[in-house]
């Protein structure tokens, strides 16, 4: 299966692990990767700029994918995913900003019209690789392993427009774990935001939101937590340091992509998945995933 | 509308902005203030709440009653993660983040208070077509690495065409056509 991948911002310019784990993952589980031609920001930062700006950037995105005869378009970060997905959603029901945008692709030949499925990394390994080939692709099940799961607030929320998981009860993140052999921990927090959006505005408060949930996760007792956001692993892991100064708590809690963990599972070598851009301590966590 | 009218800020002794209002409203939706019976539901779940007194309730009273000019210049629309729990959870679906974002968008448009950082991310996608070009990163042992040295694609930066196209857009924008 030919597949699209839209990368966004973060991933290729900040969170290489995320790409490279991403990358190794999907041709086993037989699918081939095709990068857009000419991709561009997915207009997350530019929503606070000027709401028309930010859906003509994501329509633009959709409209390369569509231009080179694509009818899905995998999107691996939460942002991008929720800026695609939402864009999509507004312009199948306004036509008149719909003919707007369209205008303004026009500068570039492109065209929006619609018939491009968005999908994120989550639902997509769930809903359409599915349990049995992701099953079947372990080698080295990760059995006795306790992890908690991230999902991040762009793929669950709003509901309303149809996204990724259940808004208030998501068990698809949960059940990709299970497929490996670990247990997935269920705990109160699991919903909270990871504050990555403040740190444009409120570092310090962003690093609050991190810690706190960090430092709930931690008191579980989990082998790792477990995500799959760019800009909620760059909180989690490449901020943690940031995060326990800022609240005063002492955290050492290994944070690992699913794809990394994934990757793991199909005795991908640890390099081949970008293991040691991992910022938070996972060394104990692979000596355990390695003698399993 | 003009029962609005009535209303004065007793610290500034200002009226409420109808035409202001108007514009803000039509963004997301005229009725939609008008659905919220101030439940609390949207502030008792914000995160922001906690740590930077957001409280997306009285956000929309305050636009309901008028007073957008206060809101664009206060900095508290600044303090909103969008992490949607308010547009998840509200009853009415008045989704006070929306009219968060359009506050924002607003404040943009009027050069009031905006957080450097927006306009930075902005002036990248203008030049590189992305909010950042490639970063060094820092290996767990504290080694530096370039994306180059890793084992990835090189990274494309938008073309010239884009940029034109996008710069375009954003001048009609602050010119207030979009």
């Amino acid at each position: 299966m030919k597949m699209p991948v839209y990368w966004g911002c973060v991933i290729p310019t900040m969170q290489y692990a995320y790409e490279m784990s991403v990358r190794e993952v999907m041709p086993r589980l037989g699918v081939e990767l095709v990068d857009l031609d000419n991709a561009s920001c997915c207009g997350t930062p530019v929503q606070s700029v000027n709401m028309v700006a930010a859906v003509y950037l994501a329509a633009r995105n959709i409209a390369i994918a569509e231009k080179m005869g694509f009818t899905d378009l995998l999107a691996v970060c939460n942002g991008c995913h929720l800026s695609l997905f939402e864009a999509a959603y507004f312009l199948s029901h306004d036509e008149k900003l719909r003919e707007q945008v369209n205008s303004m692709l026009k500068e570039e030949d492109l065209q929006y019209s619609g018939n491009v499925k968005i999908w994120h990394t989550i639902d997509f390994l769930h809903d359409q690789i599915g349990e049995d080939t992701i099953r079947k692709a372990v080698a080295q099940p990760l059995n006795g392993f306790k992890l908690a799961v991230h999902y991040g607030c762009h793929i669950l929320r709003p509901s309303s427009i149809g996204t990724v998981d259940d808004p208030e009860d998501p068990q698809k993140l949960d059940r990709l774990i299970e497929w490996l052999g670990a247990k997935s921990i269920p705990y109160p927090e699991k919903l909270d935001c990871c504050g990555a959006m403040l740190m444009l505005s409120h570092p310090d408060a962003a690093f609050t939101f991190t810690g706190l949930k960090l430092k709930a996760v931690q008191e579980l007792g989990v082998d790792a937590l477990i995500d799959s956001c760019p800009s909620c692993q760059n909180m989690f892991d490449m901020r943690q340091k940031s995060a326990a100064a800022t609240t005063g708590a002492k955290l050492n809690m290994p944070v690992i992509y699913y794809t990394q963990l994934l990757g793991l599972a199909m005795s991908i070598p640890q390099e081949k998945l970008g293991l040691n851009l991992n910022r938070s301590p996972i060394d104990e966590f692979l000596q355990k995933a390695l003698v399993h | 509308m003009n029962s609005s009218m009535t209303i004065t800020d007793q610290m500034t002794s200002k009226k409420p902005d109808a035409e202001l209002k108007s514009r803000v409203l039509s963004k997301i939706g005229e009725h939609k203030p008008y659905s919220c019976y101030q439940c609390i539901k949207c502030t008792s779940g914000c995160p922001s709440m906690k740590m930077l007194e957001l409280k997306p309730h009285e956000i929309v009273a305050l636009a309901k009653a008028g007073f957008i000019d206060e809101l664009v210049g206060s900095g508290i629309i600044w303090t909103c993660a969008t992490c949607l729990k308010c547009k998840e959870r509200c009853p009415q679906a008045v989704a006070p983040v929306d009219l968060i974002l359009a506050l924002r968008n607003l404040a943009i448009e009027k050069e009031a208070k905006v957080p450097e950082s927006y306009l930075h991310d902005l002036s990248m996608i203008l030049e590189c077509g992305h909010v950042s070009r490639p970063q060094p990163t820092i290996t767990r042992k504290l080694e530096k690495i370039e994306r180059d040295k890793l084992d990835l694609p090189k990274f494309r930066e938008s073309d010239e065409r884009f940029k034109a196209a996008f710069m375009k857009i954003l001048e009609k924008a602050q010119s207030g056509g979009a």
